[in-house]
């Protein structure tokens, strides 16, 4: 018997009010009671056909519209993960507002006959708070496998349904799902400036960092995810910006070390910025109000893209002191840096993956720029991508997808692909303008 | 260490923790120009901000290429100093530029109360980071060639555009060739 009470962090909710990012501040979400059967691994190579049946209204939700949220949402990122194909609404025989939802109140064959492998069924009340309770069925041996319940703000019944899918691909792969995630990234839509922007991974609450006509860059979340911090011109000459997303305030970083070229944040909030200073781009370990903790590199050299690994002590970054862009890992607390890549003559952008066993990067190949994943120590480097130019890859929190920047489309868009074999599972962005320079945060609450 | 607050209709200026008031007031002034910076989105793919026209805490810098682009979206060479090329992936001054930085030096000492910014730009090949990295080691070659043709360091400052200010945007080398460059700007 789990009950989980999750996620009552007040303080989140003037996250919410300032700085778009809902993270289900009065939110509960808990586990339905059920002896679970055996997990089900089921590999992306195999797609399996889903059906999301709308939400049963017990109360208040005549209009449909929570459930219609909920199933739009949780469908969208089922797509999303590549192990789903969802069987289209149009398809489905059974009403779902005159069934039950649970094992014995409705009848498998409805579904078995729309071959559909797995089930989600649920229902609604809705007043002041939404209810939901959703179950994932197993159709061929008509059991239930898992099922949550969420109390929450109407509007956060996105989020709840992102939270349903990580934990339906928990059920049926074993590992959570990535979507009750953060994306930032750059874009030029609506003009020529890039500017930082952040939404839910699938899209949802899209939400506008930064408002200057000049050049804003690299952000990167810390694992709380309430932090950001990227490179803007806004006054007309670079610097790093770390934004509190709780409050909606931000701080200039300028430490007396140089033009700001880049950074990121570690896991705990630190930053790891790069300096250039008489040609020379070092690399710093920063506190939060950007004073200085140590000089990471000293090389007559450039050091840039400064890559934390989430678990660990160490980062990735790019350098040109063998003569050529390389890979490099160094540990936060200083010391010496280990190469990483040797194959290829501009090889950058590197990303730890969260477990720091991996490392992906970009490296350019027959003059255009593809993304590879190779070990930690550079061994057994492979090429995930191979169509336009394809740049910034950056990991998922459950290791197993990556996000990039691709020109396979024309204009510039942030694609999303399985770590393993480099199977695309779909844009994550859309519309004018360029989207480049993602970044993904941790699950938000953790 | 300057805060900005950025909030309802409201941008907030700290420095070192106290509110300036003088600061305030003109910041919220750009602000009313630039509208909300702070939007909440909407639901799934909506929620698009507005685009800005002044922007947060701006410094003009008379004719910088930012401050072209800014105004005209396209940029320009222009004022009374050449501009030099480099080759790929490569910060060093090449000798037929040489003439190019002689005859700025010669421009500078005969205006010796102007002070210039020099700008480093890169092709469109590359992670913007590295490029931005690339962008201030060339304007730093430049310094330092300006430095040896008795051009005092303190008339001379950089900064680095990386790749994101490119002069052409086909993409082919000929238009690379002249994204890789110096750029001059008197600034006063």
């Amino acid at each position: 018997m789990l009950t989980r009470m999750m996620l009552a962090v007040a303080g989140l909710m003037t996250l919410m009010a300032a700085a778009g990012v809902s993270a289900l501040a009065q939110t509960t979400e808990s586990t339905v009671p059920s002896t679970l059967p055996p997990i089900r691994i089921v590999g992306a190579e195999r797609v399996s056909p889903i059906a999301v049946a709308q939400l049963k209204n017990l109360a208040g939700d005549n209009d449909h519209r929570v459930s219609s949220v909920f199933t739009a949402t949780l469908l969208r990122d089922l797509k999303l993960s590549g192990y789903f194909r969802v069987i289209d609404p149009h398809a489905y025989v059974e009403d779902s507002q005159s069934s039950g939802y649970d094992v014995g109140q409705f009848n498998f064959a409805d579904w078995s006959s729309i071959n559909a492998e797995f089930l989600v069924k649920g229902a609604v009340k809705r007043g002041a708070k939404v209810s939901l309770e959703v179950m994932l069925f197993d159709v061929g041996q008509q059991r239930r496998m898992m099922g949550r319940k969420y109390v929450g703000s109407p509007h956060e019944v996105g989020e709840m349904a992102r939270r349903f899918a990580d934990a339906l691909m928990e059920s049926v792969t074993g590992t959570r799902g990535p979507f009750a995630t953060k994306l930032a990234f750059v874009s030029t839509r609506g003009g020529r400036f890039k500017e930082v922007y952040t939404s839910w991974l699938d899209g949802g609450s899209l939400f506008r960092v930064t408002d200057n006509p000049t050049i804003n860059l690299f952000p990167s979340f810390n694992k709380a995810a309430d932090r950001l911090l990227y490179l803007s011109y806004k006054t007309m000459s670079p610097a790093l910006y770390l934004v509190n997303l709780d409050r909606g305030v931000e701080t200039r970083i300028e430490p007396p070390l140089g033009m700001a070229v880049g950074g990121a944040l570690t896991p705990d909030g630190r930053i790891v910025g790069a300096f250039s200073s008489a040609g020379q781009t070092n690399l710093y370990l920063l506190d939060q109000s950007g004073g200085e903790m140590k000089a990471l590199t000293d090389e007559k050299a450039i050091n840039v893209s400064p890559a934390p690994c989430l678990g660990g002590d160490s980062f990735a970054f790019g350098s040109d002191r063998s003569g050529t862009p390389q890979i490099y890992v160094m540990d936060t607390d200083g010391g010496a840096a280990r190469r990483v890549t040797y194959k290829g003559d501009y090889n950058t952008a590197p990303a730890f993956s969260p477990d720091c066993k991996k490392i992906a990067y970009e490296g350019r190949i027959e003059g255009v720029f593809q993304i590879f994943v190779s070990n930690a120590d550079g061994s057994g480097a492979r090429q995930l991508t191979q169509e336009g130019s394809n740049e910034g890859p950056v990991w998922s929190p459950d290791g197993r997808y990556i996000a990039f920047s691709s020109r396979r489309g024309g204009s510039s868009r942030i694609y999303m692909m399985l770590a393993a074999d480099g199977k695309i599972t779909g844009p994550l962005t859309e519309g004018d303008g360029n989207d480049t320079n993602p970044a993904w945060s941790w699950w938000i609450g953790g | 260490m300057i805060r900005t607050q950025l909030g309802r209709g409201g941008l907030v200026v700290k420095a070192g923790g106290w509110r300036v008031a003088a600061a305030t007031a003109i910041v919220i002034a750009a602000l009313a120009l630039a509208g909300c910076a702070w939007k909440k989105g909407g639901g799934a793919g909506a929620g698009e901000g507005q685009q800005g026209q002044g922007g947060l805490g701006q410094e003009g810098v008379g004719g910088s290429s930012l401050a072209q682009f800014q105004k005209t979206g396209s940029l320009g060479a222009g004022g009374p100093l050449g501009d030099i090329h480099f080759d790929y992936n490569d910060y060093t001054v090449r000798q037929q530029d040489g003439d190019i930085l002689k005859t700025n030096a010669d421009w500078l000492q005969k205006n010796a109360a102007t002070r210039v910014q020099i700008e480093g730009h890169c092709d469109e090949r590359g992670s913007e980071e590295y490029n931005i990295a690339l962008g201030a080691k060339r304007a730093q070659a430049a310094k330092d060639y300006l430095q040896t043709l008795g051009i005092s360091a303190d008339r001379l400052s950089t900064i680095s555009y990386g790749k994101e200010l490119p002069l052409c945007t086909d993409h082919t080398e000929d238009c690379w060739q002249q994204n890789r460059r110096d750029h001059f700007v008197v600034t006063q």
